[in-house]
């Protein structure tokens, strides 16, 4: 089975801006969230399909075509559901590609050993900070 | 043993109690301020308050090289990490969690939790074993599902029936532990013979069950 399908976890404000975009660049999208008034957020561009249910469960995975990802990328707002799901992705399902939106960084400890690529919102931050301000300094 | 039970309500309560008799290192972590307090002033035993999903919580609450940690938490998820940082992270022998999912129990195995626990899953595979087999007879799986123990009334006219143990061929992979004579309880011999009302407890595996069920229920 041919694995080319890209499927969003958690529509919220990156999770929704992450599938528009693929999407827009031709991706075969599949957006998944438990709230039906979550996918509001997806620009008109979207032209990928909304699968409503509880990402946890394997039955909603599956309805979104989880067998034929060839990307996931996770971003819903709890960190251990996140990594919860991005492990299933990786063990059970064994997606090439796995993005994992994390806000404590301890928790990338439980990745080691996978090819699963953390996203973490704070380190970004910090390195955001320390770029502009000492871009200021120079100034 | 080292045991940490994280997480919880009653359910930790009860464990900590069942525990402390027994002369063993536990370790309390609960999320909840109140009940954290409870368990300290009825116990003595170290109690953390914090979130049992965060590396540093379980880091102050010293749970390395733990014999084994149960995970108590309200939300599947949310055990399913604090076993994964217990095992990964702090070097945790066992780790048990308790799920509210039944679909879990297969899933966080397979991720490497090493005993999941679905009060629903137990229910439904007990009466799955029920309802498989005729009502004279109760069985109890465990150690996951490997092994079952039955208990099964011997009738008037049973082929078993005034036979010494060391005389039946009986098929493989059965042990015939107690017998269950009225009022008296007998651990069988070679020479110990089958009478007529007698209730077996019997051990096997899931596989050999119904073939052993049949086999003892043989009418002459």
């Amino acid at each position: 089975m041919k694995r080319n399908k890209f499927i969003v976890i958690g529509s919220g404000r990156l999770g929704s801006s992450i599938a528009t975009k693929m999407s827009e660049l031709g991706e075969d999208v599949f957006i998944i969230d438990a709230n039906d008034d979550a996918f509001r957020k997806l620009q008109e561009t979207f032209s990928g399909y909304e699968v409503i249910g509880d990402a946890t469960d394997l039955g909603t995975l599956e309805r979104a075509n989880i067998k034929q990802a060839r990307t996931v990328v996770v971003t819903t707002e709890s960190d251990n559901i996140n990594l919860f799901i991005a492990h299933v992705c990786f063990y059970i399902y064994h997606v090439p590609h796995i993005f994992v939106r994390l806000n404590d960084t301890d928790k990338g400890q439980l990745l080691e050993g996978t090819d699963i690529e953390p996203i973490f919102p704070f380190n970004l931050s910090i390195h955001e900070f320390l770029r502009i301000y000492n871009g200021g300094d120079k100034a | 043993m080292k045991i940490v039970i994280a997480g919880g309500k009653h359910e930790a309560d009860f464990i900590v109690n069942m525990f402390k008799e027994d002369h063993h290192e536990l370790i309390v972590i609960n999320p909840d301020y109140d009940f954290a307090e409870y368990i300290s002033t009825n116990n003595d035993v170290p109690v953390f308050t914090g979130d049992p999903t965060k590396t540093y919580c379980l880091s102050d609450a010293e749970i390395q090289d733990a014999d084994v940690l149960i995970a108590l938490n309200m939300l599947d998820t949310d055990n399913y990490i604090t076993c994964m940082i217990a095992k990964r992270i702090f070097n945790v022998t066992k780790t048990v969690c308790i799920v509210r999912n039944p679909k879990n129990v297969e899933i966080f195995k397979t991720l490497g939790v090493d005993a999941v626990i679905s009060s629903t899953y137990m229910l439904a595979q007990m009466i799955k074993n029920e309802t498989s087999l005729e009502s004279i007879i109760k069985t109890l799986p465990f150690e996951d599902d490997r092994i079952v123990v039955m208990e099964i009334g011997i009738e008037e006219d049973y082929e078993l029936v005034n036979k010494s143990l060391q005389d039946i061929v009986f098929p493989s992979n059965i042990n015939i532990s107690c017998i269950y004579r009225d009022p008296h309880v007998i651990i069988p011999k070679g020479t110990t013979v089958i009478k007529p009302f007698d209730r077996l407890i019997v051990i096997s595996t899931p596989q050999e069950q119904e073939s052993i069920i049949k086999y003892l229920q043989k009418r002459k």
